[in-house]
């Protein structure tokens, strides 16, 4: 049985780095949320709150535009008549 | 959610697909259509239980999640109107599905076609139910894209596809301009409640801008409802449409776009009234003419059928119009026998078209040897739609007419009686053709039409000849109808 | 602050400029496009006036669901297409002539 000896070093050099990689990452603080800026969600909170049905209605149509593309695209099969 | 016939409708519509592919594993086709025919029986149950409701409480009001939404919040606002067009959008649903059965029987996609088809009636059941201007547009959208993919069906042909382009082109440019008039109305007085956009509006003096909305309105919303100079698309889609599909847009689709027509004048553009009921009257002159025009000069059967549709528009909104009860209650009334009397025409035309393989009306003469039920129920629908006394036609066009001489447009009135004289020659050219003349070589190798083909149109036959001789109630319906439509506090006072 | 009619000056400009390109053009596919570019008309008037009251989310709201519905007509329309150059072997709409009376 042949073994391809560069593959195997190149799996030996992935797992250390996984390994060594994971070590690092494990010791460091990371500064979460330090440097944020106050965001405007507004327009979400108003969304979801004022316009459900518009939204839910949207879901719909956006299946309904999936359908009517699978159907102009459908493949036609030979019948034999 | 939502309504519970509107609910039913829209999960039909998606698990559609499902039932497709339990029907591909075992190569049973005909169960989707058994399956969108049960999902319009459910809706149509539930729509009667709706109408129960709105008969006692007068307008039933569905808004979101929370109990207090409007004038914001995006609203459901149900009355008399909007069931009366429900019925009929789902009525016909139900027919054409059960039609289907047969008639798309040699076709592939069945799947898509009958999620399509409960797409398109939701659409439709969304519009009128809608309380909220955005809302209607959503549901519009629906309606208008599962219309371009069902025009466009049977693509393996040139004329599906050229017909259904154009109609695409015309109709996206309608829903456009009618998005840019309700940017206006949304600048003007910052909602798009229907209730608060006729709070805000109607006492106060048009100005410029507001003449510009009503414009974009009657454009946007006229190219889909046949008006004249956008009528293009609708004789080509009407017939390289599949029949069951033609007798859905002409029986119900463009009735929804006049049925947008009247809640959207009646209630936001009362104080610019004089106005549009004069423009309309002129535009629906020219609808009428056009229509039958271009009628008698046809020799393919579905097209001419599609341009009586245009005529018969006409007629609808001329009783819009006058904008009296009378005029208001003849047009619902227009409404719901064009839909039983166009559906029937397409329905017995597709069944012709199914057993002989033409469209051409020369070409289908005395089929009456090889197909006699089929040709009985053409000859009654021809008879009612062409407004002879004892069918139903006759009843909504006089009341259409008798309201035009009530409100003083005494031209317009008898502009229309002309027409209907036009309407009366072209369709016994129509009978007199396939009743009365020899047979030719391909109207004698038709077979009868099958029975799920004939079942419809035996019941919309038989509700032609039911109407036609016993128009009481269906006319008190239509009149509560119009009673609705016209009662503006009512409406009003229920959201605000 | 660019006062509000410039906007609206521009909404219908825009307007204008997409019928234009729908009576003239000849490509299929600027069609579509001269589609887009009306919807784009009615969704600058939106913003235009959500900013006149000081950012109206309604507004805003509209214009996010209206461009989904903008993105799944151009889909369905390109389906279209796509089949019409398959039988006609050009996007010359002037040669979808077949349907004439």
């Amino acid at each position: 049985m042949k073994i391809d000896w560069i593959r195997v070093a190149g799996l030996t050099a992935v797992v250390l780095a996984v390994l060594i990689f994971s070590m690092l990452v494990v010791r460091s603080e990371f500064p979460a949320f330090d440097h944020v800026e106050p965001v405007e969600i507004e327009t979400t909170e108003f969304l979801w709150t004022y316009r459900l049905i518009d939204l839910i209605a949207q879901a719909f149509v956006l299946f309904a535009a999936a359908a009517c593309c699978v159907a102009v695209l459908r493949a036609e099969e030979e019948e034999k008549k | 959610m939502f309504t519970e016939p509107l609910d039913v409708l829209l999960i039909f519509t998606v698990t559609t697909p499902v039932i497709g592919w339990v029907a591909y594993k075992k190569k049973y086709r005909k169960i989707q259509g058994v399956y969108a025919a049960l999902g319009f029986s459910v809706a149509a149950y539930f729509l009667y239980e709706l109408y129960m409701e709105v008969a006692e409480k007068g307008v039933v009001l569905i808004v979101g999640q929370l109990p207090f939404n409007p004038p914001l919040g995006a609203c459901l606002e149900i009355d008399m109107l909007s069931v009366f067009m429900a019925f009929l959008c789902t009525i016909t649903g139900l027919f054409a599905s059960v039609y289907s059965i047969t008639y798309m029987e040699h076709d592939t996609g069945l799947t898509e076609y009958y999620t399509l088809l409960l797409g398109i009636i939701a659409g439709m059941t969304g519009v009128v139910f809608a309380g909220d201007f955005f809302t209607l547009f959503v549901f519009w959208e629906l309606m208008c894209l599962t219309s371009y993919a069902l025009v466009a069906f049977r693509k393996q042909r040139w004329e599906p596809i050229e017909a259904g382009f154009k109609y695409l082109i015309m109709s996206a440019a309608g829903s456009a301009t009618i998005l840019l008039a309700m940017s206006f109305l949304y600048g003007m007085t910052g909602t798009v409640n229907f209730a608060g956009l006729a709070a805000s509006l109607n006492g106060t003096a048009p100005n410029r801008w507001l003449y510009v909305t009503l414009t974009l309105i009657i454009v946007g919303f006229g190219i889909k409802a046949a008006v004249v100079p956008f009528h293009t698309w609708l004789p080509d889609a009407h017939s390289a449409a599949p029949s069951p599909i033609s007798a859905v847009l002409s029986g119900v689709m463009v009735e929804t776009a006049a049925y947008a027509l009247i809640r959207i004048l009646l209630l936001i553009f009362a104080s610019t009234q004089p106005v549009w009921q004069m423009t309309l009257a002129v535009f629906s002159v020219f609808t009428m003419f056009v229509g039958n025009s271009m009628a008698l000069l046809q020799n393919d059967l579905k097209r001419l059928l599609a341009f009586s549709t245009i005529a018969q528009m006409g007629y609808i909104l001329f009783g819009l119009a006058t904008a009296s009860l009378s005029g208001l209650t003849g047009s619902l009334f227009h409404i719901m026998n064009h839909a039983i009397m166009k559906s029937l025409l397409f329905l017995c035309a597709g069944s012709f078209i199914h057993q002989t393989g033409t469209r051409d009306l020369r070409k289908l003469a005395g089929i009456r040897q090889t197909m006699p039920m089929t040709t009985i129920f053409f000859a009654i629908g021809a008879v009612a739609i062409a407004a002879i006394p004892p069918l139903n036609g006759f009843w909504s066009e006089w009341m259409i007419v008798a309201a035009g001489i009530e409100a003083g447009m005494l031209p317009f009135s008898a502009l229309m009686i002309i027409n209907v004289l036009f309407s009366v020659a072209y369709y016994l050219r129509v009978i007199h053709i396939i009743v009365f003349k020899k047979p030719t070589s391909m109207s004698k190798k038709a077979g009868g039409a099958p029975l799920s083909m004939l079942i419809p149109t035996l019941i919309l036959a038989s509700l032609c000849i039911i109407v036609g001789i016993y128009p009481g109630p269906f006319m008190a319906m239509a009149s509560q109808a119009a009673e609705a439509a016209l009662d503006l506090q009512a409406y009003i006072s229920s959201v605000l | 602050m660019i006062p509000l009619v410039h906007y609206l000056a521009g909404a219908i400009a825009l307007y204008t400029i997409g019928m234009y390109c729908l009576a003239s053009k000849r490509n299929m596919i600027r069609l579509v496009i001269g589609i887009e570019i009306l919807i784009n008309a009615a969704h600058l008037t939106f913003i235009a006036f959500s900013a006149v009251r000081g950012t109206d989310p309604l507004g805003h709201a509209i214009v996010i669901m209206s461009i989904v519905f903008a993105g799944c007509t151009t889909a369905v329309a390109l389906t279209i297409v796509t089949y019409a150059y398959r039988h006609y072997g050009t996007l010359d709409v002037r040669k979808l002539r077949r349907l004439r009376w």
